[in-house]
């Protein structure tokens, strides 16, 4: 009795379900700055060029995928979250760096695609050759969270 | 009468302009809700499948896939937006010089 307990302690649960919210929280504040600081580039570039709209949207699409990977994360850590009669310390621990993997890397994503988005939207109005170059940046860009989903995956496989 | 014509003419430039928009408008929509929904559609229909024809997967097995699977579509989704943006913006932009000119 007295080993399932301190195996099995009342608070095991809470470090599940900050790895949850943190996944989630940590991408959304990055996807939010991302959208918001390409955003405004947006809408200083679309006064000049408006036809440039659709080309000009992909950062914010991207800043996007950013929360999707932090919803994915979330939602698989949600589904293995179970009573505390049988959630063991070790895994609150792994689902708590699975999310912290994917949230803190979904935020880093987020600053450099709202950045680049900014800057290569305004610098795309006068000069459309940068266009591939500016895709390019954002792949890079994107792909860090990329890497924080994968580890967080490979986290929960543990 | 000169400023009748005149008028006319910006309407219908105006009507242009506008559908031109909610083309572009519709086209982006579309997109961006394929981007929004495919992924989290995949992720719940892969697992509810994966789950029914294989039933012998572990819930984690079954729930790393979909997941897997969900940025998978996610991906091509966003592809097919670049390719869509990089081709058909070309094609926009070389019609509005044409009608400038």
């Amino acid at each position: 009795m007295s080993d399932a307990q301190s195996d099995n302690p009342i608070y095991g649960p809470f470090f599940g379900v900050m790895g949850a919210a943190s996944a989630i929280i940590f991408s959304a504040l990055g996807a939010a700055y991302g959208t918001a600081k390409s955003g405004t580039g947006i809408a200083a570039m679309s006064v000049m060029r408006p036809e440039l709209i659709m080309k000009s949207i992909i950062p914010v699409v991207m800043a996007g995928i950013i929360a999707i990977y932090g919803l994915v994360v979330a939602v698989l850590i949600a589904g293995a979250l179970e009573d505390p009669t049988t959630y063991t310390l070790y895994k609150g621990f792994i689902h708590l760096g699975a999310g912290l993997s994917v949230g803190f890397s979904g935020l880093a994503a987020g600053f450099a695609i709202g950045i680049v988005g900014d800057a290569g939207v305004r610098g795309t109005a006068q000069q459309p050759r940068l266009f591939v170059g500016m895709i390019l940046i954002l792949i890079f860009a994107e792909v860090l969270g990329l890497y924080g989903l994968i580890v967080a995956i490979y986290l929960y496989t543990k | 009468m000169a400023n009748k014509k005149g008028n006319n003419g910006g309407r219908t430039q105006q009507q242009i302009n506008d559908s031109k928009d909610y083309s572009t408008f519709k086209v982006v929509f579309f997109y961006c809700s394929l981007i929004v929904f495919l992924p989290v559609a995949t992720f719940f229909l892969l697992k509810s499948t994966v789950l029914e024809r294989f039933f012998t997967m572990s819930e984690v097995t079954t729930n790393i896939y979909s997941a897997v699977g969900a940025v998978v579509a996610l991906h091509l989704a966003l592809g097919l937006y670049i390719y869509r943006a990089y081709f058909g913006g070309a094609l926009q932009t070389s019609d509005t010089y044409k009608k400038v000119d």
